[in-house]
């Protein structure tokens, strides 16, 4: 079955990863009919369904529930016979990723700094409420990290300015925008954070704060004005206020604004000003609402959260150093998505700022230790996204007519590190793991031996436990033990992830070993480069030595 | 703000937030205190800083939040809070009209010559910590100011320090509009490192920029009124800020030295028909108190803060008295986090130098400033329908030796130096067990937690071949952060 499979895919041509379907001459393939059976389908975040099938037909879902009939000549996927209880989840929607929408580069170069910018002279390079995303700016690679960590559909955002654009939301698929665009000029991105450089205005946050209001009053002067003179010609033309036109889409609170929010008295602040302007507003959170939740609260305004959480001060040294205030948010950070839900209002989550979107479901795992319930997390990046984003009539659940962005995950989607075999995006399967059926159980304790060029040969051993296909342990250099983020068996292979977070470190060490017997050989990468492999298995699963 | 080193320095940081020295107390945290119906202060020394001058053994009746009553033997309503101020000395809420205090994002919008569209009240820091230490030293009300890079710079905020509150709720509600303007040095660039590159860089050109402002905003005026016409007028916020000074709404506190550039800025506010409500430092208004009295300009001064630039070397520590003498609403002001918290300390200096009255002395930190700010109705007297907000002392306020017990602010006690004492020991509990918490690992953090239980292993039996001493263990970490990429350099 899993061979049969691959074989499929390697058909499909969808295996490998930049392979774009507009790149190629060649005839490309039709999307199709498939069913998935044998699963169990999480349709929306607490409606689970048993033994169900899923039908999908040229990128909808057509069908899907117990006792579907599967339609003739649909390609099926069949997992009943399957150790592991597969999972369907509606895929993953993320309300915020910021990308460079490629503008912005260019007054940076400029020696010549022109005139001097002030409120009310256009045009000032903060404010390009009419940016959106052109295909030269596609972030192939951030699409790919996301597909990986189970997100189907982003908003992707201008990444600078005041008023930044407009954020096109796109399904996370292969190929490039064209191919993925479900909305290509959505919500308009904003950040008070944005300051120019070079002693141009806006060099405080009060002055960007005066931009902003100054651009809202003219915006809805020259809406008012350009229409008197319309009707009426025989006058005076009004000054024409460049790049302003797109924010009359705004005006009167029509357009969703997303605001990204600093810290909780920037929360504070914008909520004020969308108040005073009368602006349909989301923010982008920080981590901090639980400060000041109950006037956060009152504001009403949805929270688009990010799930990063402090690592714990290090207490090993002079603990005299460490303030209270650090190890007050600490403790309350990963409380912080609860709280936020319990206070009433509309929550979102993001994988914003993380630089891996894998880091997502460790510090996920830490909020729902703390008070947050595994629905309403799947909520938070599914259902309720998708109504963020006025999609929610075709993103965010698995239903007749949806659009077919789904994820197969072994067990369960909200732990700490899923296993996410394969995701679905406009009906296209991309399969993250081929795995074969495991033929080895490497349990037990193994020296390794890490033949590295610059570093010379590195003793080493893997401490292993549980059953193949997915087993856990420990990495050991020198008495100092790392966790495994990953170890999982692939028909006589071995393949483990060591994730340097654990060290405070950005890079991942992976390698993988061929298994005959008590001995075994590989080869692994890391970011100081690659290495071969050598391993003997010193003693077996039963062991209790490696029970530490 | 005085030093223009200071503004290039921290053009990028927030503010004046001394960030170096960790405190435990955050605002966020802290509860607004209860307001009770009645309090009856008893028996103390009341200094009014008004007519009534110092009154001994009398009692203060606080109502909801307003001075009820001050008098002798006074009857406590039923319920209320009574404390026993006998042998202590009580004075009406300290008032600090020149900070920076509790600005987040930058004091100055450095950029253009005027900046009277930007708003301190736009970035309040409800967090700082300077809130409360100022009010345990027994400030109640500051007017936090926008920086002096430019000759017309942003609107202030006049402030309550209500430990605790959001923004909104630190403002003193009714309150004046309040505009920083600023002369010579900064405004002008001299000490920006070369590369000013803004008109002006003359003390005529600051005079000259200004007045050609408020021209402006006369033609801005009439334009507006004589709109011909269906297409609307557009709005100019920094106009029409100025249109606020011009009719009065908004009142001017002017940064400045040397007298002829001072006496240049009343001469043009008289030109536009308006009036200079403070000259803030006015280190040489000594020499123009006649004309500053004249004007009807305050002066807010410093003790005895000069010689750090060359504007300011003519500078006295008679200033103060001399300017009060002459008729000069005259006050001292900190224009320093730090310094706003012992503000009766500089009041004290005016009876060192120059030799004024002690109760004279108290008012240029209460009534006098209060005044300067047109809230003299409202606060800086210890008088009946005024705001609650009031200081309890251990001992005579203008020594050195006393300290704040309590400080009063709309009839909530805000500090109690009694609870602040009883907190520190809760709070150091409460960092004992968030530490051990830590160490125990419960926070989910892999790295230290780990390296807990491996201590922990080696206490116990030495049963595990494995465990290793921990040099070696260090060795291997830095294997592992080789082969991540930290590379050499560790």
């Amino acid at each position: 079955m899993y061979r049969k499979l691959l074989f499929v895919l390697l058909g499909l041509g969808l295996m490998s990863g930049p392979l774009a379907a507009d790149d190629s001459p060649l005839r490309q393939p039709v999307v199709g009919t498939h069913a998935l059976t044998g699963i169990t389908l999480v349709a929306a975040p607490g409606t689970e369904i048993a033994d169900a099938t899923l039908v999908v037909r040229d990128g909808v879902i057509v069908d899907a529930g117990s006792g579907v009939e599967i339609p003739a000549g649909a390609r099926v996927h069949d997992f009943g016979d399957n150790d592991a209880d597969l999972r369907v989840y509606p895929g993953l929607i993320d309300a915020w990723v910021p990308v460079s929408f490629g503008d912005e580069d260019k007054k940076a170069d400029d020696d010549d700094k022109g005139p001097d910018l002030r409120p009310g002279q256009y045009p000032h390079p903060l404010v390009t409420p009419g940016r959106t995303l052109n295909s030269g700016h596609w972030p192939a690679s951030k699409v790919a990290d996301l597909r990986q960590a189970g997100f189907t559909t982003a908003a992707l955002v201008p990444d600078s300015g005041l008023f930044r654009g407009r954020a096109a939301v796109v399904n996370l698929g292969e190929g490039r925008l064209g191919d993925n665009v479900l909305e290509p000029a959505f919500f308009q991105g904003v950040s008070l954070a944005a300051r120019t450089d070079n002693r141009q205005f806006p060099s405080s946050l009060m002055g960007t704060v005066a931009l902003f209001r100054q651009v809202m009053l003219d915006a809805a002067w020259q809406a008012e004005a350009r229409s008197a003179w319309q009707k009426n010609p025989a006058q005076t033309r009004p000054q024409f206020l460049e790049g302003l036109v797109p924010l009359e889409d705004y005006l009167d609170g029509d357009g969703l604004m997303v605001f990204e929010s600093a810290d909780m008295l920037d929360s504070l602040r914008i909520a004020d000003l969308a108040g005073e302007f009368d602006l349909k507003p989301w923010m982008v959170g920080h981590g901090r609402e639980y400060q000041r939740l109950d006037s956060l609260a009152e504001t009403g305004v949805g929270q688009i959260l990010p799930l990063d959480f402090p690592d714990a001060p290090d207490v090993d040294g002079n603990d005299r150093d460490i303030s209270l205030i650090e190890l007050r948010h600490w403790q309350a950070a990963p409380e912080n998505p609860a709280r936020v839900i319990d206070s009433g209002l509309p929550v979102v989550f993001t994988s914003h700022p993380h630089g891996s979107a894998n880091a997502l479901y460790d510090n996920l795992a830490r909020a729902l230790e703390n008070g947050l319930d595994a629905e309403t997390a799947l909520a938070a990046l599914t259902t309720e996204p998708a109504k963020m984003l006025g999609l929610d009539d075709r993103l965010g659940r698995l239903a007749r007519g949806y659009i077919a962005n789904f994820i197969v995950v072994e067990g369960e989607l909200m732990t700490e590190s899923p296993v996410i075999r394969e995701v679905w995006i406009d009906g296209r399967q991309h399969v993250l793991g081929e795995f074969e059926p495991p033929e080895v159980e490497p349990a037990g304790q193994w020296d390794l031996v890490m033949k590295t060029g610059e570093m010379g040969d590195i003793e080493a051993e893997l401490k292993l436990s549980g059953k193949a296909p997915v087993l856990s342990g420990e990495f050991v250099v020198m008495g100092m033990p790392v966790p495994l983020a990953e170890a999982r068996v692939s028909g006589k292979r071995l393949k483990v992830r060591i994730d340097g977070a654990g060290l405070g470190m950005p890079g991942n060490i992976n390698f993988s070993l061929d298994i005959d017997g008590e001995r075994a050989t590989g080869k692994g990468s890391s970011p100081m480069g690659s290495f071969d492999l050598s391993a003997r298995r010193t003693s077996g699963p039963d062991n209790d030595e490696d029970s530490a | 703000m005085k030093k223009l080193t200071a503004i290039v320095l921290t053009a990028a940081l927030t503010g004046f937030s001394a960030g170096l020295f960790a405190h435990d107390i955050e605002a966020w945290n802290s509860a607004i205190p209860d307001q009770p119906d009645h309090v009856l202060l008893r028996g103390a020394t009341v200094w009014t800083a008004g007519d009534d001058g110092i009154l001994e053994e009398t009692d203060v009746l606080l109502r909801r939040g307003k001075i009820h009553r001050v008098g002798k033997d006074l009857k406590a309503p039923r319920g209320a809070v009574e404390i026993d101020a006998s042998g202590r000395h009580i004075t009406p809420g300290l008032i600090d009209a020149h900070s920076h205090a509790a600005v987040v994002g930058g004091v100055n919008e450095a950029t253009l010559i005027s900046t009277a569209m930007v708003g301190i009240e736009d970035v309040i820091d409800a967090e700082s910590i300077h809130i409360y230490r100022q009010m345990a030293g027994g400030l109640t009300t500051m007017q936090v100011m926008h920086g002096s890079a430019n000759a017309i710079g942003g609107r202030n905020i006049i402030l309550k320090l209500r430990w605790g509150a959001d923004p909104e709720g630190l403002k003193l509600d009714g309150q004046p509009g309040v505009i920083k303007f600023a002369l010579g040095e900064n405004p002008k660039q001299s000490n920006w490192g070369g590369a000013g590159g803004r008109y002006p860089d003359t003390r005529p050109g600051v005079a000259q920029i200004i007045d050609e402002k408020f021209q402006q905003a006369e033609q801005y005026r009439r334009d507006r009124d004589n709109a011909q016409g269906t297409v609307p007028h557009r709005r100019d916020i920094e106009m029409e800020v100025l249109l606020g000074i011009l009719d009065g709404d908004i009142h001017v506190h002017s940064h400045g030295y040397r007298a002829d550039e001072m006496l240049e800025l009343m001469r043009i506010a008289e030109r536009h028909d308006f009036r200079i409500q403070t000259l803030q430092h006015v280190l040489e208004g000594y020499k123009i108190a006649d004309e500053m009295a004249e004007h009807g300009a305050g002066g807010s001064s410093f003790s005895d803060w000069w010689a750090y630039k060359y504007e300011v070397f003519d500078a006295i520590p008679y200033n103060g008295a001399i300017m009060h003498d002459r008729g000069v609403l005259t006050s001292f002001s900190s224009d320093d986090a730090e310094l706003a918290r012992r503000m009766n300390l500089e009041a004290a200096k005016a009876v060192r130098y120059g030799g004024l009255d002690e109760h004279e002395a108290l008012k240029l930190v209460t009534a006098n400033p209060a005044a300067q700010l047109d809230l003299a109705d409202r606060i800086g007297r210890v008088a009946e329908g005024l705001d609650a907000d009031v200081v309890l002392w251990s001992g005579h306020p203008l020594k050195s030796s006393s300290r704040v017990d309590q400080t009063w602010i709309d009839g909530r006690l805000y500090f109690d130096r009694q609870r602040d004492l009883e907190q520190r020991e809760a709070w150091e509990a409460e960092r004992r067990r968030l530490i051990e918490l830590a160490r125990a690992g419960d926070g989910g953090d892999d790295n230290s937690g780990g390296e807990d239980e491996e201590e922990a292993e080696n206490a116990g039996a030495e049963d595990e071949a494995s465990v290793s001493d921990p040099d070696e263990r260090r060795r291997g970490e830095l294997v592992m952060r080789r082969l991540l990429g930290q590379g050499a350099s560790s």
